[in-house]
């Protein structure tokens, strides 16, 4: 599903932030992102998320080389990904069903065909009495759960998650990251970037490591 | 269709936020423009109106006048040439003067209380013509010349001439006025939509991250700026409006009876009357449109600049 091959990037003349990045990863698996901080985890999820184009090497992707795909095609191919951003990137002026509504809204889709499934999902995810609230007003850990509901309403292909579990506590994390390996079981493919030990040590599933912009284990 | 044109969804989602700074600006500054741009289509259609009634009117009368001759009896020359125009065909009627009635349209510019008795005024004949286009006023002036000693015919055709000279300089004027108001407020919506863009860079973001269109966030961006375009056009087109309702209440209710009635002759009403009112809804529309379409050319440039 995915495979890079002697991957590098850098912003502008800068230095290599990720260089010689080789590795695969199947479709329905789950993985680990991790590495200190600064290693280039949120680098890697954006060229994973299309929105970065790699300085050297090739990325193929659902089976089609991305490097040098047009920008056109490449935000068609985003609708198989979903994301959860570490700043969670709520659009304030939307309600938080409209926000977790919104990839099936830029579909197309009309409200009667997602509303039942958006509630759904919210219930779920323990937002169903803060539908019609305005992020500003959610807490932290509601809004890292509306953008996890709004990554996994259109059910993607690919699901990228940047620390999402960053702004709650041990059992709503659990909770969160059981929903994803929920997802992982009907076929999403996962990557979650974390550095959360305990996360890692409760789920256990391959990790990636990132150590000064490579990958030093895959295991 | 209905997001298509307002980027709202039909349950009310909109993807552009409703309120901003920058939204507000604009509007306000397509309120000032269409306001402006009203007020010289009125200017324009006003004065077009009244060179075309004016030059009407005037088309229609001619004047006849009589020089005291040496010798001749001027009542009897004035009889005659009475009888001569009333016998033209396209004649309707002629009427003349009486000395008193001559004397008068002096005063403006010789002032009232001078005995002009001593001077030896012209005596004038107004004739109006029933049927302009077909009146043989080369004959009429043949004959007066043979038969009225000192009788001359003027057809106002310089003044008509000057006049429409004078009033199509002011529309070609009026209208280039009006082409520099739609020509910078499409700059200017090029720079408020620059700046609206930039502001909500964010929105563009995580539209682009969640698999939205350039298509998809155009259209929801043009239909913000139509929305705008709508109101400021709306309230700049409602303020004109006001603005000639205001205008003939003063001319009607504040200036003294004598000079609203000579300015009403002039210029004809204030208010814009239906062609008026359409013209102003057109504008409107015009600015609508401008606003929705430079919009929607500066949005894409946007998109098309910034990365993926």
């Amino acid at each position: 599903m995915i495979e890079f091959d002697q991957v590098g990037l850098r912003y502008g003349f800068g230095p290599e932030i990720l260089r010689d990045l080789t590795f695969e990863i199947s479709p329905g698996s789950f993985h680990f992102l991790t590495g200190p901080s600064g290693a280039g985890k949120t680098s890697l999820l954006r060229l994973l998320l299309l929105s970065l184009r790699p300085s050297r090497g090739r990325i193929s992707m659902f089976g089609q080389d991305v490097t040098r795909l047009e920008r056109d095609r490449l935000l068609q191919m985003r609708r198989h990904i979903g994301i959860v951003f570490q700043e969670f990137r709520l659009l304030d002026h939307l309600t938080t069903f409209e926000n977790v509504a919104l990839p099936l809204a830029v579909r197309g889709q009309p409200p009667e065909a997602y509303r039942e499934n958006v509630e759904e999902l919210l219930d779920w995810v323990g937002l169903g009495n803060r539908m019609n609230v305005l992020p500003p007003l959610l807490s932290g850990g509601e809004k890292q759960r509306a953008a996890i509901a709004r990554a996994v309403i259109s059910k993607p292909d690919l699901l990228l998650a940047d620390e999402p579990t960053g702004n709650v506590d041990p059992e709503l994390s659990d909770r969160l990251l059981r929903l994803f390996v929920e997802l992982n079981r009907m076929g999403t493919t996962i990557i979650v970037a974390t550095h959360e030990t305990g996360l890692l040590k409760r789920f256990d599933y391959p990790r990636m490591t990132l150590q000064n912009g490579t990958v030093t284990a895959h295991v | 269709m209905f997001e298509a044109l307002f980027g709202t969804r039909p349950d009310g989602m909109a993807i552009v936020p409703r309120r901003s700074v920058a939204g507000r600006t604009l509007m306000l500054l397509i309120a000032i423009m269409t306001f402006l741009s009203c007020i010289t289509l009125g200017g324009v259609i006003l004065v077009q109106q009244s060179a075309i009634a004016w030059s009407s009117d005037i088309g229609r009368e001619l004047t006849i006048q009589v020089r005291p001759v040496e010798g001749a009896d001027m009542e009897a020359s004035i009889r005659d040439a009475v009888a001569l125009a009333e016998s033209t065909s396209g004649v309707g009627s002629a009427r003349a003067l009486s000395a008193e009635q001559g004397t008068d349209l002096l005063e403006p510019w010789l002032g009232n209380g001078l005995d002009l008795t001593s001077l030896e005024i012209p005596r004038l004949i107004v004739v109006t013509l029933d049927d302009p286009r077909n009146a043989d006023i080369e004959a009429l002036r043949q004959n007066l010349s043979a038969s009225v000693p000192g009788a001359t015919l003027e057809t106002h055709a310089l003044w008509r001439q000057q006049l429409n000279a004078m009033a199509g300089t002011l529309v070609i004027s009026g209208t280039l006025v009006l082409l520099l108001i739609l020509a910078a407020t499409a700059l200017a919506i090029v720079f408020a939509t620059r700046g609206t863009m930039a502001q909500n860079r964010d929105i563009v973001d995580v539209l682009h991250f969640i698999g939205a269109s350039n298509r998809y966030i155009a259209t929801a961006f043009q239909g913000r700026f139509l929305t705008i375009g709508l109101q400021g056009g709306a309230i700049g087109g409602g303020g004109a409006l006001v603005f000639f309702m205001l205008a003939s209440f003063i001319t009607a209710s504040v200036l003294p009876a004598p000079d609203a009635s000579q300015l009403t002759t002039f210029f004809g009403g204030f208010l814009p009357g239906l062609a008026g009112l359409f013209g102003l809804v057109v504008m409107v529309l015009i600015m609508a449109g401008l606003t929705a379409w430079t919009s929607r050319l500066t949005v894409n440039r946007f998109l098309s600049q910034i990365g993926a």
